[in-house]
């Protein structure tokens, strides 16, 4: 089973031509935050409440992907809420894409092909090699946006990812993205990891907002 | 964690006492399990008794819910503390889950 980092990073590269879709760098950060911590609660790693997020069993689980931010929060002095740790965690990001991408490339889902853009910068593009696991994700997905069934929590977890960094935007037609409003802001309410990204990921939106476009 | 067990007429009745949470998730989705693969089709769970509840502890009652909706059978809460109920609030779990004041008002919907 990919862990969501993994299912994250098929979702975030284009079909085409394996470039990353146009996401705020933020919101893949948070994503990316969001993913960990969630597959550190569904491993019983940690757990959480409305205001905390709390250390279970500081075990480490095995996976590189995962165990950096366990042991930070095991070495953390006090406890500390959800979107504490998302922001915390979304620091390493570069870290969880680059581990997550390399073991989607040792797995033979993805491959890796380096570009040079004006003789001098150089980009990195991810064409998909096998794409049964990217096929299962979106499946999944529409499974749970187009009926009433009530979602496993694998499934509302990858429902807040992808709310939170804005690919349904990518992943759907505006006509199925408006149908489908209700149902993803149903699901992704479910989880509270999720919740956190969102807040994380809305709250940096509002202050570019009023950035640009300041109130005097 | 202490959890209460009874049948009432056709609703089998789980009763959580003190905590639900990753240190007793486990053998509370166990003993809803067992329910469910004895054939049990209408689930009331009475929150009664029930302090807190985490993010574990809900992943377990969706769990449920979903294995009772695939097999067409039912599951309602009820007796909810107000703190566990502005938790289901905010977790958008009302929009899940039927939930009633008490046993009795449960047991009348679900009979």
């Amino acid at each position: 089973m990919l862990s969501f980092a993994e299912e994250m990073m098929l979702l975030l590269l284009d079909d085409q031509d394996g470039s990353f879709l146009p996401i705020p760098e933020w919101s893949m950060q948070c994503a990316l935050a969001g993913a960990v911590l969630m597959d550190l609660a569904l491993a019983d790693r940690i757990d959480t409440d409305v205001n905390s997020l709390m250390l279970v069993d500081k075990k480490p689980t095995g996976d590189p992907l995962l165990d950096p931010t366990l042991e930070r929060i095991a070495a953390a002095a006090e406890v500390r809420g959800a979107r504490y740790w998302v922001e915390n965690t979304a620091a390493y990001a570069d870290e969880i894409r680059e581990g997550a991408l390399a073991r989607l490339v040792e797995a033979g889902v993805l491959n890796r092909e380096e570009d040079r853009f004006l003789w001098v910068f150089r980009s990195r593009r991810y064409p998909t090699i096998d794409g049964r696991a990217e096929r299962e994700v979106k499946l999944r997905i529409m499974g749970v946006l187009l009926s009433d069934e009530i979602p496993d929590p694998r499934d509302i977890v990858i429902i807040c990812l992808c709310d939170s960094c804005g690919i349904f935007n990518e992943l759907l037609s505006s006509r199925e993205l408006e149908r489908a409003r209700g149902r993803i802001d149903q699901v992704r309410k479910l989880d509270l990891i999720g919740q956190a990204v969102a807040k994380s990921v809305w709250e940096i939106q509002a202050s570019l907002a009023m950035a640009a476009h300041p109130v005097y | 964690m202490d959890i209460g067990e009874s049948k009432e007429d056709a609703v089998f009745v789980l009763e959580p006492k003190g905590r639900l949470d990753s240190a007793n998730a486990r053998s509370f989705e166990e003993r809803v399990l067992a329910a469910l693969e004895q054939g049990e089709s209408a689930l009331l769970i009475d929150f009664a008794g029930l302090d807190y509840i985490s993010s574990a502890g809900l992943r377990v009652l969706l769990m449920g819910a979903k294995r009772l909706q695939q097999s067409g059978g039912t599951i309602a809460l009820c007796a909810l503390s107000p703190s566990i109920h502005e938790v289901f609030e905010i977790s958008g779990f009302l929009t899940i889950f039927t939930v009633h004041n008490d046993r009795a008002a449960a047991l009348a919907a679900m009979g």
